[in-house]
């Protein structure tokens, strides 16, 4: 379904390789592929949206005639235009999933990792392009699967994203947990082969596949968080697929794994010795590395375009990779505070309270080196650095109110309220689909050879900007007065029973923002056939990806692959004080304000520092050959 | 545009790994993290108590022995490959595979003995825990067992030699590495009963 | 007919929209501002920064104070005192530094916005604001850290001894309470047991069980700590008591507990709240089902006196119900008889058969 949408936009690029099954759908092209999750994140970032209108649509107008859905709803719409209470929590279990696993882990990693591995370490395609091709059909299918089991009788997966059993693992419990529980296991199995497959040739490519120069230290800090993440995902989503497993069986072979002493139905179940907790473990140690998988790729984009777009380099290369790595190590030992008061060892709660409350300090420090990064620049607004900036505004606000979940007594009273939903859906969903979003603006001219419209773009940034924290800084609120999330209603209790206005007003500021994105959609499908023709580089940035064609071919660059001399952020670069004497007024302002990273140091005699005067003499006849631009 | 593409040589290699071989150094990653997680599962699992003990199949140590033995004629033939003896290599990865099968169906015995015993799939889940380890394990296994044919397949074509060595090189490492991972269960299912 | 009117009104103005975009670009284009590094938008996106920063925060500051009293939840329990100050000093201290920074965020895009002939400035490092920024942060969180994990130990420390038992046991789709009765002691319970009439598996072979009841509130007395004992029958729950500030799972085949000390009357509420109606209530904070927005159960926090008197009330499942009564081994009838109280006329029918016998 994807595929189609993208057949055409090579129109003027007569590189006929191979015939259209071969270019546009089973095409092992790294930048093909790229195409084809963005598309598909696309399309299944649009139904995670829906799903969440409808549910904000029930929430916010209880009273609602919601019959006008029951083309689209069927059954699950009753005879008075009521949503089901069980379909209530499918919507949500599904808005969940989708938005993780499918829009910010395969449309995020999937298109930005494939997309700029090889353009900017300087190689020809992946590692192995066949398995990156596997990888993108393994996510189709799993995508397919779990698109079908939205339409089963007996409704989707319900029992949450996190689908704790035993809720998750009896068909008695809920009709969700049927067929749609399996259909769900099964596509999220396909979903981590897929991750799997494409993580593995991420690193491998990233280790082995650098062009001649490009050392660790010289990476763009987009590789090292995309190198992190896979890294991550290569040591969590095996878990998570145990875990699946376990639950299979107690699902289907009658095991005990998580199931015990259960009375459902009318019946004891035979189960005992089973561990419920078990589950959660296991589930979160996945779980949390995935909230890093979905946001650090984020934060390696935002450090490049903040870079770009302020004129001057990132602030604190090392310090950025550094706090990358604290975050990937740190995020292994953090997952139990999702588990407070589940009735754990309240010990183990203290552990996990101290090592989750280190892991802000990496967070703060990358905060403030983008802070420091944007002073004194010479700031340009393009869509993607607004985007950046907004995501780093989603990173301190969300970030912050982690301190109040990570503190174990704090957490009890705020667990499971709206306080947790306003927190994780501004610091790893809204800021993981910023970056995308600046990624996508950013890159677009690389992808498709045409520029989106900037107006556009302004006017999307700030309708979702805005729209975002009207959303979700009301709902740290509602958290605040204690309303339990996944909550169908809340006239139940005389607790809960208020605030319905403001409930109305998040309502309202999620349908806005979500029709905010038809602009987005109409940009970037009308850019992509219409847009203005892109030059090379139109940012005027460092990075290998810039010294390819307009229209990169099949192999990336035309020649030689270049090769690397300095970081990639050699942007605003200072004359030296040898040329600053001799040089005139109009000399001086000739002097480019970035040197991408391809140019060697003997032809920068200008900017040059001493100590980079001194590689010179490490470069060959060849590299003096190079000519600048 | 000119999309000729005329790709010249490659700069050279910043990291000497085979991609390949590496790849599969990646993918064994996996496959560790599967057994950790669901060997951490059995010991937080055993842990909490109701926890049946019982006697493990005697079986499980010839089958022990027998895939150590078949990583003894994995090594034979890989240096039978490395000195361009195709004969031997493909007595070898014969052998190998032969040994292989063999465990596969000790391993079902062992599940044979485990019935016997009233230990089953459905019931405590000190029981389930072995059955899935083993089963998991026996699954990877049936992957070594395909890759061995594809290299018995490219031995007979004669494209196993000193000279292209990294197919049986990968076949040899995730064969050892069956091994291992097969004792370390063993292992880990003799001292947490 | 009015659907289609809005369909045809929706297609108007996307039309409308797409022909100011059009017209847009095309004088761009004449403009030639398509071929700048920066329009004048940058100047426009750089101030609307600020806009955001000056309206955003005065609304949020405005609304906080106005609405406060709204959203705090009022609070009646002594662990409760400590974890809301804990809340609130860490909302002050995130509150300064969310303002600090946004105030930074927000600000440097039009202080330092694009101009043709100026530089930034070339700043990839300085190691000791980088050190101060690692180290203040590490600081403050190790104040939270000390103080949080006090708080967190006091509260899941073991229960005293003299406190008020009740087993609260969640299912689908409600809650039920148990109470020890006058010998403080919670009959044993078996899931195996449960059916129709004895819901929670109480186990009737077992003495303790005789004077245990099943009311239908929770009461709990006022300045004295209580015990929640934490089950349930079918799928996960969770005991939530927002007044209270409890928070516990309750999980099929693992029991938990929570124990707190309820510090004001469901009548001194009242008046505090100014609400007559007002209810202290337990509601189910995990996801169990289609019912999980329903689970709702009334506390009621008495005095002590009026606690005992409502417990002296209360009748025993074996004298409430002749069936549970009857699942008592013959030899322990007698005794269940006394300590649960039961009536003369069940007891009479009882000894009457057993003379038949």
């Amino acid at each position: 379904m994807s595929t189609e949408d993208t057949m055409h936009n090579n129109e003027h690029d007569h590189d006929h390789h191979g015939n259209f099954w071969t270019t546009y759908v089973f095409s092992t092209d790294h930048k093909m592929i790229a195409k084809q999750f963005l598309i598909s994140g696309i399309i299944w970032a649009l139904l995670g949206g829906a799903l969440s209108v409808i549910f904000r649509l029930q929430l916010g107008f209880p009273d609602m005639d919601l019959s006008w859905l029951k083309p689209v709803l069927g059954e699950w719409i009753d005879i008075q235009g009521k949503l089901d209470p069980e379909f209530y929590l499918a919507l949500v279990t599904m808005h969940g999933t989708i938005m993780v696993f499918f829009v910010l882990t395969a449309g995020l990693s999937g298109t930005f990792s494939n997309f700029l591995i090889p353009l900017q370490i300087g190689a020809r395609d992946m590692a192995s392009g066949f398995m990156n091709m596997l990888s993108y059909w393994f996510f189709f299918t799993s995508s397919t699967i779990m698109f079908i089991s939205l339409f089963l009788e007996t409704g989707p997966a319900s029992g949450g994203w996190v689908i704790y059993p035993p809720l998750s693992a009896l068909p008695q419990a809920m009709s969700g947990s049927g067929l749609g529980m399996t259909m769900w296991l099964v596509a999220m199995a396909l979903f981590i082969v897929s991750t799997l497959l494409g993580g593995i040739n991420y690193i491998t490519t990233i280790i082995n596949m650098r062009t001649d120069g490009m050392s660790f230290t010289k990476l763009p800090l987009t590789i090292w968080a995309f190198f992190l993440t896979a890294i991550i995902g290569l040591l969590s989503f095996p878990v998570l697929l145990s875990a699946a497993l376990l639950l299979i069986f107690d699902r289907s072979f009658g095991t005990s794994f998580y199931l015990s002493e259960i009375y459902i139905g009318g019946e004891a179940l035979p189960n005992t010795g089973g561990s419920p907790i078990l589950f959660q473990h296991l589930f979160w140690f996945l779980g949390h590395p995935e909230v890093y998988i979905v946001l650090l790729p984020s934060l390696g984009i935002t450090s490049e375009i903040i870079a770009t777009n302020s004129r001057k380099p990132i602030f604190g290369y090392r310090a950025m990779i550094g706090s990358m790595l604290g975050i990937a190590i740190l995020s292994f030992v953090v997952w139990a505070h999702h588990m407070f008061v589940t009735g754990m060892n309240p010990f183990l709660g203290s552990i996990f309270t101290l090592l989750t409350l280190i892991i802000a300090i990496p967070s703060a420090v990358k905060v403030f080196n983008y802070l420091t990064t944007l002073w004194k620049g010479n700031l340009i607004f393009t869509p993607a650095m607004l985007f950046s900036i907004g995501l780093v505004s989603y990173f301190i606000s969300g970030g912050l109110t982690g301190l109040f979940m990570g503190n174990s007594a704090i957490d009890i009273q705020i667990h499971d309220t709206y306080f947790i939903v306003a927190h994780f859906h501004l610091v790893m969903g809204s800021a993981a689909f910023f970056g995308m979003l600046a990624g996508v603006y950013h890159w677009f001219p690389k992808m498709f050879g045409r520029m989106m419209d900037a107006k556009l773009g302004y006017i999307h940034f700030w309708f979702t900007f805005i729209g975002v924290y009207l959303i979700f800084f009301p709902m740290h609120y509602i958290g605040i007065a204690g309303f339990p999330r996944r909550y169908y209603s809340w006239t139940n209790f005389d607790t809960f029973n208020g605030f319905t206005d403001l409930n109305m007003f998040v309502s309202i500021a999620a349908i806005f923002t979500f029709v905010a994105q038809f602009i987005f959609l109409f940009n970037f499908f009308y850019s992509m056939f219409k847009g203005r023709r892109a030059t090379a580089n139109p940012w005027k940035s460092t990075t290998l990806e810039w010294t390819t064609p307009v229209d990169p071919g099949h192999g990336n660059w035309p020649g030689d692959i270049p090769k690397v001399y300095r970081w990639p952020y050699d942007l605003g670069k200072p004359v030296n004080d040898e040329y600053a004497a001799k040089f005139s007024d109009e000399e001086m302002k000739n002097v480019p304000d970035f040197i991408p990273q391809n140019i060697p140091f003997s032809k920068t005699p200008e900017t040059n520092f001493p100590n980079e005067n001194e590689l010179i003499a490490l470069e060959d006849e060849d590299d003096k050959a190079i000519e600048v631009k | 545009m000119n999309t000729q593409l005329h790709i010249m040589e490659e700069p050279k290699k910043t990291f000497t790994i085979h991609p390949k071989k590496f790849a599969m150094w990646l993918f064994i990653t996996t496959v560790v993290m599967i057994f950790a997680s669901l060997t951490s599962a059995y010991i937080v699992r055993q842990a909490e108590g109701n926890w049946l003990i019982f006697e493990l199949p005697k079986i499980l140590w010839v089958n022990s022995g027998i895939i150590l033995f078949s990583s003894i004629f994995m090594h034979w033939a890989y240096v039978s490959a490395k000195n361009d003896n195709t004969k031997n290599v493909k007595i070898g990865i014969g052998a190998v595979a032969i040994l292989g099968f063999t465990f596969l169906i000790g391993q079902v015995m062992a599940w044979g003995d485990l019935v016997n015993s009233n230990i089953f799939l459905v019931g405590n889940p000190s029981g389930s825990f072995v059955y899935v380890l083993t089963g998991l394990h026996s699954i990877h296994l049936v992957g070594g067992l395909i890759f061995l044919l594809i290299v018995l397949k490219s031995t007979i074509k004669l494209k196993v030699h000193s000279k292209n060595m990294a197919q049986i090189e990968m076949c040899t490492t995730f064969w050892h590495f069956l091994g291992g991972l097969w004792l370390y269960l063993f292992i880990f299912l003799l001292l947490y009963r | 007919m009015f659907q289609v009117v809005i369909g045809i009104g929706i297609l108007l103005v996307v039309l409308i929209l797409f022909m100011l975009f059009r017209i847009g670009t095309l004088l761009d284009v004449v403009k030639g501002s398509n071929q700048k590094v920066v329009t004048k938008s940058n100047k426009v996106n750089a101030a609307l920064f600020v806009v955001l920063l000056v309206i955003g925060f005065g609304w949020i500051f405005i609304y906080s104070y106005v609405y406060f009293d709204d959203y705090n939840l009022p609070l009646a329990s002594e662990h409760g005192v400590e974890t809301d100050y804990m809340f609130w000093v860490t909302m002050a201290i995130t509150g300064v530094v969310f303002l600090i920074t946004h105030i930074l965020l927000f600000i440097f895009p039009i202080r330092y916005s694009y101009e043709e002939n100026k530089r930034a400035l070339f700043f990839p490092e300085n190691h000791k604001l980088e050190l101060i920024w690692t180290i203040v942060p590490a600081v403050v969180l190790s104040v939270l850290i000390f103080k949080g994990l006090q708080v967190w130990g006091d509260i899941t420390s073991k229960a005293p001894e003299d406190a008020e038992v009740v087993e609260v046991m969640g299912q689908q789709f409600a809650w039920t309470p148990r109470y020890p009765g006058s010998d403080n002691r919670l009959g044993d319970f078996d899931y195996r047991l449960i059916g129709d009439d004895n819901k929670m598996g109480v186990d009737f072979t077992d003495d303790g069980s005789y004077d245990d009841f099943i009311p239908r509130e929770i009461h709990l007395p006022k300045g004295k700590p209580v015990l929640f004992k934490i089950r349930a029958r079918d799928v996960i729950h969770s005991v939530y008591a927002p007044h209270f500030r409890v928070k516990m799972d309750a999980v099929p085949g693992m029991p938990t507990s929570f124990h707190f000390v309820p510090t004001k009357t469901t009548a001194e509420m009242r008046v505090e709240t100014g609400n007559a109606e007002f209810n202290y209530e337990l509601a189910c904070a995990e996801i169990c089902g289609r019912g999980h927005f329903a689970m709702r159960m009334i506390i009621v926090v008495d005095t002590p006196e009026e606690y005992e008197k409502w417990k002296s009330e209360q009748t025993s499942l074996v004298a409430q119900n002749e069936i549970l009564f009857n699942l008592v081994p013959d030899d322990k009838k007698e005794l269940a008889k006394v300590k649960g109280k039961v009536k003369t006329e069940v007891a009479a029918v009882e000894s009457s058969e057993e003379v038949k016998k």
